[in-house]
């Protein structure tokens, strides 16, 4: 099994690529929310935690050893930058979003991204409900292989290796079938995101 | 256009594969530059994770919007971060030094050869001071090496001169280059200084002078123990 789906990533990193930490940000960022959100009660300052949580796993990289999984790591990281802004909070409790970091020059635009990446309007609630209404209901309307396929990957979270054994077939079928099953639910659901896409990717 | 779309469908493919770590770094070194320039396979990156994030529980569903923001708001913060490089990686692929080019490139910085050059102009002093002072019979296997060494430094020099202005072309369509690049990377590296870095931990200084100075500082330090 592999010890780390982000390997790949983490290595383009290294070296210098800071595109891939971007797809790495666009993979993780609504776990690490979720968590901070779990933690830090003020909506607010969620966004503001996560941001200061890539940026602290982006300049630890270099120390990044592969000995636990990226998740892992950054899950810590996350973690971590969160008690510290409780801390910060209790001791200086006035100070709400922009209590966080050591950027002043960033607060201005950072404000607006806050509001723009607020969680809790009733619009983006309503939007992820809508989302999940359209991934689940894309996902019973593929053929059972390609359901198959994606439910070992991403719900039981196996190789392609123990995949195409469970599955029986070649490992290069069950990289086709993954991706057909992610190209026919993310096709349902991309007029959805298209319309809703303020900021282009 | 068949073609155009079958190659979209690929690079597609790929990206998907590269969701599940099962892509190899060639692959997805053209993954990465694809999320870079094409909208197309950025909004499926998304998507793709989006739906993996669906599958294991709905309240991960998020709109485009929302983690575009995100995204958009951490780059303005990223820009301002020197840019991240591991010692081995480097040496493992030299030619992605393109990358880092490219960011400094972007950012307009005109002298970035400029610690290089007087890196390898240093080490070229100390290498010839060695030959020249203790150039005979104990030292041949010494000066030897750097020598070879030297003719890599000048050669990282030469492969550092023309970043500034041709980084983006040689990221677009230039999948030769790192190749050129990992041989004269080995001629500047051989394997003691990997031990020395091993044993050192050494991320040599800032990003600018970052390789370099490390490898000057090697050689010094090396070289007399011969």
């Amino acid at each position: 099994m592999n010890v780390d789906v982000d390997a790949p990533l983490i290595e383009r990193v290294k070296r210098g690529d800071t595109r891939a930490f971007e797809m790495l940000v666009v993979k993780y960022q609504r776990r690490i929310e979720r968590l901070i959100g779990r933690m830090v009660r003020d909506v607010d300052l969620v966004p503001d935690i996560a941001q200061e949580s890539f940026i602290r796993a982006y300049r630890a990289i270099p120390q990044f050893r592969g000995d636990s999984a990226f998740y892992t790591w950054l899950y810590r990281i996350a973690v971590n930058t969160a008690k510290k802004a409780l801390m910060e909070l209790k001791r200086d409790p006035l100070v709400s979003e922009t209590a966080l970091a050591s950027r002043d020059e960033d607060d201005e635009t950072s404000r607006v991204e806050n509001e723009l990446s607020d969680g809790e309007t009733p619009e983006s609630i309503m939007a992820s409900k809508q989302i999940a209404g359209v991934v689940n209901a894309a996902i019973e309307a593929l053929s059972e292989d390609l359901r198959q396929a994606i439910v070992l990957r991403e719900i039981e979270g196996l190789s392609y290796e123990e995949i195409a054994e469970v599955m029986n077939c070649p490992i290069g079928t069950v990289r086709s079938r993954i991706f057909r099953a992610r190209e026919a639910i993310a096709q349902r659901l991309r007029p959805m995101l298209d319309a809703r896409a303020g900021d282009r990717w | 256009m068949l073609d155009e779309s079958e190659d979209g469908a690929r690079s597609l493919l790929g990206l998907s594969a590269l969701a599940d770590g099962e892509l190899d770094p060639a692959a997805t070194r053209q993954a990465c530059s694809r999320w870079h320039g094409d909208a197309a396979a950025r909004a499926s990156w998304h998507a793709y994770h989006l739906i993996g994030d669906v599958l294991r529980s709905d309240d991960l569903a998020s709109d485009t919007a929302r983690d575009a923001g995100f995204l958009n708001a951490l780059r303005v913060r990223l820009a301002a971060e020197p840019v991240v490089l591991a010692p081995q990686c480097v040496e493992a692929g030299a030619g992605d030094m393109e990358a880092v080019s490219d960011r400094r490139a972007a950012r307009g910085s005109r002298w970035s050869w400029l610690g290089p050059a007087a890196v390898a102009a240093g080490f070229m002093a100390v290498a010839s001071v060695l030959v020249v002072t203790r150039g005979n019979a104990p030292l041949e296997g010494a000066s030897d090496s750097l020598a070879r060494s030297s003719a890599g430094g000048s050669a990282v020099l030469t492969a550092a001169l023309p970043v500034p202005g041709a980084a983006s072309e040689s990221a677009a369509n230039a999948p030769d280059e790192p190749q050129t690049l990992v041989a004269d990377g080995k001629l500047v590296r051989d394997a003691r200084l990997e031990r020395y870095f091993a044993a050192h931990s050494q991320f040599g200084g800032s990003s600018a002078l970052g390789v370099p100075s490390g490898f000057l500082r090697a050689a010094t330090t090396q070289a007399p123990g011969r």
